[in-house]
């Protein structure tokens, strides 16, 4: 099931260089106040779409950068972004 | 020959309505389904699976069973699961085919032998066979395994624990819906759950591509899809889903008759009494519903065999595959339910450890279901067990400290 993953440095790599850093969530969305619901829903409750699904990565094996791209868990492909920008 | 064939289970009408609907055909799913006809009369019941039963990680393990787990929560579940399977066979009238082989872990540091006494230590406690060995030991057990210092780690000691085996998986499953079957159990494949239907903020029902069923019950036995069925009423789940692949090598001739592993080179292998080498092992460690192999893990289980086994050089596998598995942050299960949604239940998080507590799991589940209560077995189990930061420490195993993490 080897795929790439785009590293917005180094291009399009092997996923072996890469470690996976998590479901993407955005920010933290309170600061220190929250309850236990709170802290459970950010640090382990997961969406596991089957589908695209937004995600960190790490590239452990190149530039060291963290990045966001769009993943569809059901294929293993990167979804493409428009234009290239953001 | 010429005999008739006489079907184990067959296809039955789909009721607008039952006492308890449980969405998986997988062993948890069929095991529960046995043991609420079994054990509380509970026969108005319907299995539900989307493709054919025991198409997902329950036919697609390496069919290891044991109870040499850490924590004092979790040894006495798979240590009762573990009794189960002779009684079982019995039961069932069906040849599960339980090769009891033992269980061999390997370790190759320090910090994998403490691991190790921690193991051990947890298990004597509960009166469960397990004990350490000294790597000489260890090739009494496996006449074939390199204990000089010739691997990249060498063999340190291990952990042995005698009761464990392996059984056939497709029996397992076929056992029970077989069982299940006789007793009134409604066994529905290629039937999908599309939503659950809350009123009142109960389960009402389910809605399946086949029409509306309604049930004061459902337990998701989902297994890799759990996530997505609990999603259907609003409960999301500290579960990711990765995929473990395992493979096969060609016939040999019988050389191997403990089942050995390995936390450190993260391999384990046994031989089926095919005289297949069965071996796995490799999760790739991001979300995926698909079920491919990596050349990357071909490699690496290729390496890590011929290094505790140089014998195998040149042995040649025959197939391999993948199956998900639902892993939560402690390693232990989520057996929950009647809590956050009223007749919702749970059976899930199973990780890659479902199949050798799926019957047991089904049969505490049955009497949840039927109690509205958890049985004591199962309260530590709870999904409020992660806000309230109560894990089990079933992570402290020696396969987590490794040179791989």
């Amino acid at each position: 099931m080897s795929f790439t993953i785009t590293c917005p440095i180094c291009g399009k790599r092997n996923i072996y260089e890469f470690r996976f850093g998590g479901e993407d969530r955005g920010p933290r969305p309170f600061k220190n106040e929250a309850n236990p619901e709170e802290w459970y829903d950010y640090i382990h409750a997961r969406s596991n779409p089957a589908g695209v699904q937004p995600e960190m990565w790490f590239h452990r094996d190149g530039c060291g950068v963290w990045f966001a791209i769009e993943r569809d868990t059901t294929t293993n492909q990167e979804v493409e972004k428009e234009g290239g920008d953001s | 020959m010429g005999a008739k064939i006489k079907k184990m289970w067959a296809d039955a009408p789909l009721k607008k309505s039952y006492e308890a609907v449980i969405i998986g055909g997988g062993v948890h799913g069929l095991a529960a389904a046995y043991f609420l006809a079994r054990d509380h009369g509970l026969t108005d019941v319907a299995v539900i699976e989307r493709r054919y039963i025991g198409f997902g990680g329950s036919g697609r393990n390496t069919t290891i069973v044991r109870a040499n787990q850490r924590s004092k929560q979790n040894v006495p579940l798979y240590d009762e699961g573990l009794k189960l399977w002779p009684v079982l066979i019995k039961e069932l009238d069906y040849n599960l085919m339980f090769f009891n082989s033992g269980n061999l872990n390997l370790a190759h540091s320090e910090g994998g032998l403490n691991g190790m006494r921690l193991a051990v230590s947890t298990a004597q406690f509960m009166n469960v066979g397990s004990q350490l060995l000294t790597p000489k030991e260890c090739k009494e057990l496996v006449p074939l395994l390199d204990i000089s210092d010739r691997p990249t780690w060498p063999v340190q000691g291990g952990m042995y624990h005698p009761p464990g085996g392996t059984l056939r998986h497709d029996a397992v499953v076929w056992g029970l819906a077989k069982g299940a079957y006789a007793r009134g159990v409604h066994i529905h494949q290629g039937l999908e759950a599309k939503a659950i239907k809350l009123e009142d903020g109960k389960v009402a029902g389910v809605e399946t591509d086949r029409g509306f069923i309604s049930t004061p019950r459902v337990l998701n036995a989902a297994g890799g899809y759990s996530p997505q069925v609990s999603a259907m009423v609003g409960i999301k789940l500290p579960i990711h889903v990765i995929t473990l692949q395992a493979m096969v090598s060609e016939p040999l001739k019988p050389f191997l008759n403990t089942l050995f592993s390995s936390g450190e080179y993260h391999v384990y292998a046994n031989q089926s009494l095919r005289g297949e080498i069965v071996t796995g092992a490799h999760m790739d460690p991001w979300p995926t519903y698909t079920t491919d192999s990596s050349a990357y893990f071909i490699k690496h289980q290729a390496e890590a065999l011929v290094q505790l086994m140089p014998a195998l050089k040149g042995t040649k596998f025959m197939r391999l595959w993948a199956g998900l598995t639902d892993m939560t942050p402690d390693m232990a299960p989520i057996l929950d339910g009647n809590d956050h949604v009223p007749g919702y239940y749970m059976d899930c998080g199973w990780g890659y450890f479902g199949f050798k507590s799926g019957p047991i799991s089904g049969r505490y589940m049955a009497k949840f279901m039927v109690d509205g209560e958890p049985p004591d077995m199962l309260k530590p189990f709870t999904l409020r067990r992660y806000e309230n930061n109560r894990f089990l420490g079933e992570i402290a195993t020696p396969v987590y400290y490794g040179p791989w993490n």
